[in-house]
C-alpha cells in the first residue's frame, strides 16, 4: 500500500525550503505527520507549490498524480487521507474523479478538496454534489490552503478515532451480550423442565441496550417442585449488567441453592451476599417463587418488585411484590406468601419495564392496562406472553426504556 | 432535579424538586455535601415537590441515609406523594428510613 520514495520526493520537489517554517505563525494543532495527501495537478509547478504549502501545514507524506486515472490508481496504492485535486485534468475532469472516488465504498470518508479557477456558485455546487468536501479558488493562498487542509484532516482523524472507539465498544458489547444471554437457562433446558413438570413456560428477555440489569433463572428443586427467580438491578447498561453476573454467581452457590425451598430465606441470603458485593446505592428488586405441582401451591417472596399476576378460571389476582430491595440492608427479613396453584392456574411475573412503558401520548400501561391485556389474550393457544409483549412493544413504538423480562408459567 | 436547602438551628431541610433519575447522580453529590452538623443534627428530605424517582434515584436516598449515619446525623424523609410515595411503599422504605408525615 505505501509508497516509500514519496517522502524524499516531496523534499526534492520542494527544494531546500525549511520544512519547519511556520507560515504567519499558524498554530498547527494536532500533529498530522502520519497523514497522507495526494496532489492531483497537471502542472509540475503547481504540484511543487502545493507540496510546499503542505509541508508548512505539517504534512510530510505527499504523493503526486498528473491525471484523473493516475489519481484513481494512486488512491488505491498510496491510501491518502486527503486528495487535493485540480478541476482541469488532461484525461477526465476533477468532478468525474470526485464522483468515481465517492462510488468506492472504501473511499466514502476520504477528504476531497477541489481547486478551481472558476469560482461561480453553480460550479462550486457541482463540485459539492460530486462529493467534494471543500472548494479552493485558484490562485491558491497558502494560509487558506493550510487552514482548510488541516481542518479536513483533523476532522477525518477525529471521525476515525470515534469510529474505532465505537467499533471496539460495539464488539465488546456484542460479546458481553452473548455472555449475559449465556447465564440464563437455555431454551432446551426450559423446554425439558416444562415437559417433565407438565407446565407451559414462556420467557421474554430484552435488554433496552445491548446488555442490561435484568436477570432470570429457573431450575428444578425436586421431582415436584421448580424454583423461578426474576431480578432487576438499579440503573441500566454495563454497571447493572455486571451486577447480574454477581447475582448469577451467588445463585449457583451451594449454600444458596440449599435454601431453594424457602423463598424468604433465599432472598435474605441473596440480599446478604449482594450487600457485600454491590457499591453503595446499587440494589436489586427480585421475586423468587416455588411451584409445587404435587401440593398445588405457589410460595414466593418478593423484594420491591412488580406485583405478580396469578390467574385461573375464576379470574385474575394481583399478588404483593413489595419488600426491601436486595443488597441494601443487613439482616432483612422477607415474607413467604403461599397461594393455591392447582391445574388450570397461571403465574405471570415481569420487570417494571412492562407496566411502565408508555404510548406515544405518554400514557403508562400500568397494572390495569396489563390486566386488560391478559384478559384479551387469555385463550391464545401457546400462552398469552408473546401477544402481550408484542402489544406492549407496539403501543410503545417498539421501544422499551428499560430492560424487559417477562415469564409466564401455566399449569395445564 | 433541583433542590432548595434551608438551614436552621439543629436542622437542615432539603427540598428535592422535579424528577430524580440516573442523570442526577453528579448533582446529588452537591446535596450530600451539605450533610454537615453536630452529632444528632437533623437532615430532612422534603419530597413534597418531587414528581418522580427511578431506581437510581432510590439508590441516592440509600447513599444519603448511609452518609448521614456515618456522620452521626439523623436523617428523615417527608412529604412523598403519588408515584414517589408508591415506589417507596413497594420498596418498604419505612423499614429502612424514618418517614415523617
Amino acid at each position: 500500500m505505501t509508497n516509500d520514495p514519496v517522502i524524499p520526493a516531496v523534499a526534492a520537489i520542494v527544494g531546500a525550503d525549511d520544512p519547519t517554517r511556520n507560515l504567519y505563525g499558524i498554530d498547527l494543532g494536532i500533529p498530522l505527520e502520519d497523514r497522507r495527501v495526494l496532489v492531483v495537478d497537471e502542472s509540475k509547478f503547481n504540484q511543487k507549490t502545493l507540496a510546499r504549502f503542505l509541508l508548512w501545514a505539517g504534512i510530510h507524506q505527499v504523493a503526486f498524480a498528473s491525471g484523473g486515472q493516475e489519481a484513481l490508481d494512486m488512491v488505491e496504492t498510496f491510501a491518502p487521507d486527503l486528495v487535493l485535486i485540480d478541476i482541469t485534468l488532461p484525461d477526465m475532469d476533477g468532478i468525474e474523479v470526485c464522483e468515481r472516488l465517492r462510488r468506492k465504498k472504501s473511499q466514502m470518508d476520504l477528504s476531497i478538496l477541489v481547486q478551481t479557477v472558476v469560482t461561480s456558485d453553480i460550479l462550486r455546487t457541482i463540485c459539492f454534489r460530486a462529493g467534494a468536501n471543500d472548494v479552493l479558488s485558484k490562485p491558491i493562498n497558502p494560509g487558506e490552503c493550510i487552514a482548510r487542509v488541516r481542518y479536513h484532516l483533523e476532522r477525518r482523524a477525529i471521525i476515525q478515532e470515534l469510529r474505532e472507539f465505537r467499533e471496539r465498544v460495539e464488539k465488546d458489547l456484542r460479546m458481553a451480550q452473548a455472555m449475559q444471554v449465556g447465564i440464563a437457562p437455555e431454551e432446551e433446558a426450559i423446554a425439558a423442565l416444562a415437559a417433565k413438570h407438565n407446565l407451559d413456560i414462556a420467557v421474554h428477555f430484552q435488554p433496552c441496550n445491548e446488555i442490561g440489569g435484568d436477570f432470570w433463572t429457573m431450575f428444578e428443586i425436586d421431582e415436584n417442585r421448580i424454583g423461578v427467580l426474576i431480578a432487576d438491578f438499579s440503573g441500566h447498561g454495563i454497571p447493572a449488567a455486571i451486577n447480574t453476573f454477581r447475582l448469577h454467581t451467588l445463585i449457583t452457590r451451594e449454600d444458596v441453592r440449599a435454601l431453594s425451598l424457602d423463598p424468604a430465606a433465599m432472598l435474605a441470603k441473596l440480599s446478604a451476599g449482594l450487600l457485600g458485593m454491590l457499591p453503595l446505592g446499587h440494589f436489586a428488586t427480585a421475586l423468587y417463587g416455588v411451584i409445587d405441582t404435587s401440593a398445588d401451591l405457589l410460595t414466593f417472596a418478593a423484594a420491591g418488585t412488580t406485583n405478580p399476576v396469578i390467574g385461573d378460571a375464576e379470574g385474575l389476582r394481583l399478588l404483593d411484590g413489595s419488600g426491601v430491595f436486595l443488597g441494601i440492608c443487613e439482616g432483612e427479613v422477607y415474607e413467604n406468601i403461599t397461594e393455591p396453584f392447582p391445574s388450570g392456574s397461571f403465574l405471570f411475573i415481569y420487570s417494571d419495564a412492562l407496566v411502565e412503558c408508555r404510548s406515544p401520548t405518554g400514557a403508562m400501561l400500568g397494572e390495569p392496562g396489563l390486566l386488560d391485556l391478559i384478559i384479551e389474550h387469555r385463550d391464545f393457544p401457546i400462552g398469552p406472553l408473546i401477544p402481550i409483549v408484542a402489544d406492549v412493544l407496539k403501543t410503545s413504538g417498539m421501544r422499551v426504556q428499560d430492560d424487559l423480562t417477562a415469564i409466564w408459567i401455566t399449569r395445564p | 432535579m433541583n433542590f432548595d436547602i434551608e438551614k436552621k438551628t439543629g436542622k437542615t431541610e432539603i427540598a428535592l424538586i422535579g424528577r430524580i433519575t440516573f442523570a442526577d447522580h453528579d448533582d446529588f453529590r452537591n446535596v450530600i455535601n451539605v450533610f454537615e452538623g453536630e452529632e444528632g443534627h437533623e437532615i430532612v428530605f422534603d419530597l413534597s415537590r418531587l414528581d418522580f424517582v427511578d431506581s437510581s434515584g432510590l439508590g441516592m436516598f440509600i447513599i444519603a441515609r448511609d452518609t448521614a449515619r456515618k456522620k452521626k446525623l439523623s436523617f428523615s424523609i417527608r412529604g412523598a406523594r403519588n408515584d414517589v410515595m408508591r415506589v417507596m411503599q413497594v420498596a418498604k422504605f419505612h423499614k429502612m428510613f424514618t418517614i415523617v408525615d
